[in-house]
């Protein structure tokens, strides 16, 4: 609030030069030519900011952003399911980013009916979110920045995809919430970062959370079961050996046999962060592949996958998996 | 107890007029953007003045785009779940009536979502969805209650509580279906929310539609307000007092329904307040329905007003449900007076 006194009030009839684009959710929305303070309305939408070097250009973010931890002392405009509309206004932005992922509707509207820009990213895919980090970064007037990260992050999956690509996909069960057993669907990004990491979720489901019974879990069978840092608090072991004694969960062969993995909570964002999450389920599921003494034996089939990719880099704009 | 008169009626209005004026002074001082009373009265005197161009830009933005519709809509919801109240209170002779139990809010709520299935984008069709859907229980529930062709007030009720646990548990089917950012909305809408924007741009047009509904339904259950302290002793005992009980029940029936569904259209499902206030508004004016139902309305107005403002401010910036406050804020008030009125 301090930092929005010192900011000179604009006169009403000033109008700043605007460009028109359509958001990721279809909305024709004015956007000025030149971005100077820009507010944020959930996690992702702050890291990918600060990846891109403009986190002097922010002027505020939400009480969820903690990632870089720099995020936490930026004003905030309250959490991104309910902003205070009057904190956004206060903060003079000239572009507010918001996500489907996290925001309603319902937020954007009213801010743009006060005039204020919006740019709503909705990303469905690893590369869905790529392509977002590019357009925002365009608006914010980082075009470079945003070419040089969406191409360091696209090569680092490819190297991901490069070590899998001959391999079966690992079945898994990624737990978002525990009691009642909630996981994801088929549509989530979080389903698509799994892919990009050998992995796939024995659930398929057009909902986005959909909550399912251990029953069908136990009849599937997953090979791994996937949980979120934040879900548990408590060291891995400990959590193992909770769910060892717990009915339904002890029928689980994955859990006999300590096959759970704790994923970076990044997997949860589609930020730039989730390659990075991405890269820990590829090395969690196939430890093999990725410890060196491997990484030997398998030099020759290595140096084929790599030409393969070399081959490949035209297709990859076609399709999303050219691999599977 | 003193009697009745014109004059009490008018002056306890206008003494609850001038509180409602006081919290709505307060609730467009307070909130996340600090504005001070002198450039909040200057703001307004330069809009009343026409001198637009005066008034910085975000000062427009936070008086007229943002507090004083939400102000607005907080009154209007207020007074009409209020009203509907003590109308189905009065109607169902019951004290535990409020303008959900006859079902009313799980139609408009299943409108509402059956609109974000179908045209989860369309600005203003969730609201014209869930009037639909509350109109057609009011309609469904006002036929299967009836009895030898008459509105019957148990059966009535019952017809209501049934409706509504049939309606709730389709949502709840529904529900599977919705993804990720239309359950989002429904959540709010289903905790009663002010902070939507209003489904058209003539804010003021659209505002002074509603308020005109409000005033033709409120006015219409006023006509009845001597008839209905007759009913409230007994319908036998009104019908002989010559008393046209059926017409009274239907103008009430379809009054309170139309107040309710005009709440629950806007603002989604907003508890308690139409419970609340017109059971403080009886322990503090009396039973009497002349007084009640204009008390009631101005009373529910300043509880939902009341309610957003802390709603806004307590945990900001980050904003509360406003339904989540009144139930809050409403249960320790009611057991206050209870208690009070008991010694």
């Amino acid at each position: 609030m301090q930092a929005a006194a010192a900011v000179p009030r604009q006169a009403p009839g000033f109008k700043r030069a605007m460009k028109f684009v359509t958001d990721e959710t279809g909305r024709r929305v004015a956007i000025p030519f030149s971005v100077q303070r820009i507010v944020t309305l959930a996690p992702d939408l702050t890291e990918t900011v600060y990846a891109l070097g403009l986190e002097d250009k922010l002027a505020a973010d939400t009480t969820f952003c903690d990632t870089p931890a720099a995020a936490k002392w930026k004003p905030h405009i309250g959490s991104p399911q309910t902003p205070s509309l009057e904190a956004i206004v206060a903060m003079h932005p000239d572009l507010v980013l918001a996500t489907t992922s996290i925001n309603r509707p319902e937020t954007a509207d009213a801010l743009l009916r006060l005039g204020i820009s919006v740019y709503t990213s909705d990303p469905h895919t690893v590369r869905g979110m790529l392509d977002s980090i590019a357009r925002m970064a365009d608006l914010m007037g980082a075009n470079e920045q945003g070419t040089a990260l969406v191409a360091q992050l696209k090569a680092r999956l490819d190297a991901v995809h490069a070590r899998m690509a001959e391999l079966p996909l690992v079945h898994v069960l990624f737990v978002v919430w525990e009691d009642p057993l909630i996981t994801i669907g088929q549509n989530t990004f979080i389903a698509d970062a799994l892919r990009w990491a050998g992995a796939e979720s024995v659930i398929v489901a057009d909902q986005n959370w959909p909550q399912v019974s251990m029953e069908e879990i136990v009849r599937l069978q997953p090979e791994y079961i996937l949980f979120t840092e934040n879900h548990s608090e408590s060291n891995g072991d400990h959590e193992l050996n909770r769910l060892r004694t717990r009915p339904g969960w002890k029928a689980l062969q994955a859990i006999q046999m300590g096959h759970m993995v704790r994923v970076d909570d990044e997997i949860t964002k589609p930020s730039p962060g989730l390659v990075g999450a991405i890269e820990q389920i590829a090395r969690a599921l196939h430890p093999d592949v990725f410890s060196s003494g491997a990484r030997r034996e398998s030099f020759e089939t290595q140096g084929r996958m790599m030409t393969e990719l070399f081959a490949n880099v035209g297709c990859e704009r076609e399709c999303d998996f050219c691999a599977l | 107890m003193r009697p009745l008169t014109p004059q009490r009626i008018v002056g306890t209005c206008a003494l609850l007029c001038g509180v409602l004026f006081v919290v709505c002074v307060i609730s467009l001082r307070m909130g996340a953007y600090q504005i001070s009373v002198r450039d909040i009265v200057s703001t307004l005197f330069n809009a009343a003045t026409g001198r637009r161009e005066e008034i910085p830009v975000e000062f427009w933005q936070v008086v007229f785009g943002l507090r004083l519709p939400r102000i607005a809509l907080g009154v209007l919801v207020g007074a009409s779940l209020s009203t509907a109240g003590a109308g189905f209170q009065a109607l169902l002779r019951n004290p535990l009536a409020d303008p959900y139990v006859l079902g009313v809010s799980s139609g408009a709520a299943l409108g509402a979502i059956v609109s974000l299935i179908l045209a989860p984008h369309t600005v203003g069709a969730i609201q014209m969805a869930a009037f639909v859907g509350a109109a057609s229980t009011i309609a469904a529930v006002y036929f299967l209650g009836r009895r030898g062709g008459q509105l019957d007030s148990p059966t009535l009720l019952l017809a209501g509580i049934v409706a509504a646990s049939f309606l709730s548990a389709i949502i709840m089917f529904l529900l599977t279906m919705v993804t990720g950012s239309e359950l989002r909305s429904i959540a709010f809408w289903l905790m009663g929310d002010l902070t939507a924007p209003p489904p058209t741009t003539n804010v003021l047009g659209w505002l002074g539609f509603l308020f005109f509904v409000f005033l033709v339904a409120a006015g219409a259950m006023y006509t009845t307000s001597s008839d209905l302290n007759l009913i409230l002793t007994g319908e036998q005992e009104a019908k002989h007092l010559g008393v046209n009980v059926n017409r009274v029940k239907f103008v009430v029936y379809i009054a309170a329904s139309v107040l309710t569904g005009l709440a629950v259209s806007v603002s989604g499902a907003i508890g308690y307040v139409g419970l609340l206030v017109p059971h403080v508004m009886r322990m503090l004016f009396g039973t009497d329905y002349r007084m009640l139902i204009p008390t009631a309305a101005i009373g529910g107005a300043i509880a939902i007003v009341l309610a957003d403002t802390l709603a806004r401010t307590v945990v900001a910036p980050t904003e509360l449900p406003v339904g989540a406050m009144t139930a809050l804020a409403g249960a320790p008030v009611f057991i206050y007076l209870m208690r009070r009125r008991m010694r």
